[in-house]
């Protein structure tokens, strides 16, 4: 290192100038760089260092230039694309690192940094950490929002399957939609699931199942293994094929515990690949079940539908309005037989239009499947419809024997009965009333008599009042 | 009585389900209830004929976009795992 100073001049293997004083030695500034450069160079060659990023940029050249900082120093650093190729997660300003690499001098601006080869962040994993920062960035992105998860359909038309050939994931599949329902259309894309490139066929195989014609639900799959098997799957070419699928997208990735990136971006996670299989297919037996229970609440209520109505004509068929209505017009003598005639004619009616309405009702029952259960409620309501009916007959029949009875009775209040013992009816001269006292008239009036057969003219020549001891 | 047609299983059950909804709510006329009644039938034959009727097959999509069967014993149960 003392020599350094010997040697003023250009480059080290110059020969001395042999007049240079020694007491001065007076170095130029590239000679001075181009010595601090070798001597840090050749200590630093490979060193770790510990710190925070800060003012990280990465240029176009691909080139990431950035700070190591701690509390009380910093250090500029720079690493190349090629190294920056291999980073498994992405450096940010704040990450608590350990970068591995080199003392580098810039001569032309006098400046040493360190020239990193590798990163790995402090603490977690690099793999962690890079499982945070991707999750982070498509959050961000909005691609685990709930809104953009899509219903699965309730029986796929054709299932797809992402996975190995390989693997048990693809035979716990097969087996659990084949046990759930044996009728299902699968179709397989293969890809590999784990190394690398990996991510990269599993995007591309999601991306060609989707464009399969039918296919309306893809399971994404793949057995239990360690976290560096799951990798692919924490990967951005697949989360992004994933969001871009035009169908829904099922994951069963590893073990339950498992979450990975592609769990989070699907429409539904499930916990394994068989579980994966159950969501997709909705057993065939439930399927038959849920129909099967609304076709016997569909029965259900058309039978109350029915029963509504039977009700309805029971209640009819015992009104108290109906059953006085022949009596009350009994009372009305004039227009008592040609009412009589309509009430027949109205019953006949009714009891007919309901006769109908049941007919018909049975006859688009007869259609339906509904005999063994509608059976019972069929005879019922024909019952039903008999004994209204009937009822209405004897209603009548009654009503025209009280009319008869009242006919009689009224026979025997006629006016005429009553001239006919020999009584005589006196009106006043134009017959507008009745004469009923004898004040009523005077001598000189006129008045009329009726008798059984015939009338008389009279002149009224007295009169007396009732006490007269002339009248009996 | 002109039915509308059946789209699919998925849109038969919706239907289905709302069908018998409206039936238990009631308030319908006689006419009305046995109408949907009926396509309530047609629709569960529908969907139970619909579980009945796919076939069942396995393919294989390969790198070309071509569809092939499955190897065989890749759908069948007893198949040992890694056989192929």
């Amino acid at each position: 290192m003392s020599d350094l100073f010997s040697q003023p001049f250009e480059e080290d293997d110059v020969p001395e100038r042999e007049t240079a004083p020694r007491e001065r030695r007076v170095v130029t500034v590239s000679e001075l760089t181009a010595s601090i450069r070798t001597l840090l160079e050749g200590s630093f060659g490979d060193i770790w260092v510990e710190g925070e990023i800060s003012n990280c940029k990465t240029w176009n050249t691909g080139h990431m230039y950035f700070t190591l900082k701690d509390g009380d120093a910093q250090i500029k650093a720079v690493m190349y694309r090629s190294a920056v190729r291999y980073l498994k997660f992405k450096a940010e300003d704040g990450l608590h690192v350990i970068a591995r690499g080199r003392l580098a001098v810039y001569e032309p601006k006098g400046e040493y940094q360190l020239l990193c080869d590798h990163l790995q962040p402090h603490g977690l994993g690099a793999r962690q950490l890079a499982f945070e920062q991707l999750k982070k960035k498509l959050q961000a992105e909005g691609l685990f929002d709930t809104k953009r998860k899509r219903p699965l359909p309730a029986l796929p038309a054709r299932i797809g399957i992402v996975t190995s050939l390989d693997g048990a994931a693809v035979r716990d599949i097969i087996k659990v939609i084949t046990r759930r329902h044996p009728n299902v259309h699968l179709v397989i894309r293969p890809t590999r699931v784990q190394g690398d490139g990996a991510a990269a066929e599993i995007a591309d195989a999601i991306r060609s199942i989707g464009r399969v014609r039918g296919v309306d639900v893809v399971i994404l799959g793949r057995g239990g293994g360690s976290a560096e098997d799951l990798v692919p799957f924490n990967l951005e070419p697949v989360a992004r094929a994933i969001a871009s699928s035009p169908v829904p997208i099922v994951t069963g990735v590893g073990h339950e515990v498992d979450f990975t990136i592609a769990d989070f971006v699907a429409d539904v996670r499930a916990p394994t690949p068989s579980a994966a299989a159950e969501i997709v297919l909705a057993a065939k037996d439930e399927f038959h079940t849920r129909i099967d229970r609304q076709s016997r609440r569909l029965r259900a209520s058309i039978g109350a539908c029915l029963e509504r109505r039977r009700t309805r004509v029971h209640f009819l068929s015992s009104r108290r309005g109906l059953a006085g209505f022949p009596a009350r017009l009994a009372l009305r003598g004039r227009h008592a037989a040609e009412l009589a005639h309509h009430l027949q004619h109205a019953m006949n009616a009714a009891v007919s239009r309901h006769e109908r309405r049941f007919r018909t009702l049975s006859s688009r029952l007869e259609t339906h499947d509904l005999r063994r259960r509608l059976a019972g409620i069929r005879g019922q309501l024909a019952a039903a419809a008999g004994r209204l009916a009937a009822s209405m007959r004897r209603r009548h029949d009654r009503a025209q024997a009280q009319l008869g009875a009242r006919a009689a009775r009224l026979e025997t209040l006629s006016p005429l009965a009553v001239l006919g013992r020999g009584y005589a009816v006196c009106w006043n001269e134009d017959r507008t009333a009745i004469i009923r006292r004898a004040e009523e008239v005077a001598p000189g009036d006129r008045v009329q008599v009726d008798l059984l057969e015939g009338g008389l003219l009279c002149d009224v020549r007295d009169t007396h009042a009732s006490d007269d001891p002339k009248n009996s | 009585m002109t039915e509308p047609t059946i789209k699919d299983f998925e849109s038969a059950l919706a239907e289905l389900d709302a069908i018998v909804k409206a039936l238990e709510e009631g308030d319908l006329s006689l006419e009305k209830s046995l109408e949907l009644y009926e396509r309530g039938v047609q629709l569960s034959r529908f969907c139970h004929a619909k579980l009945e009727g796919a076939e069942r097959r396995i393919e294989v999509l390969n790198e070309r976009g071509e569809l092939r069967p499955a190897p065989t014993g890749l759908g069948t149960d007893n198949e040992p795992a890694g056989g192929k």
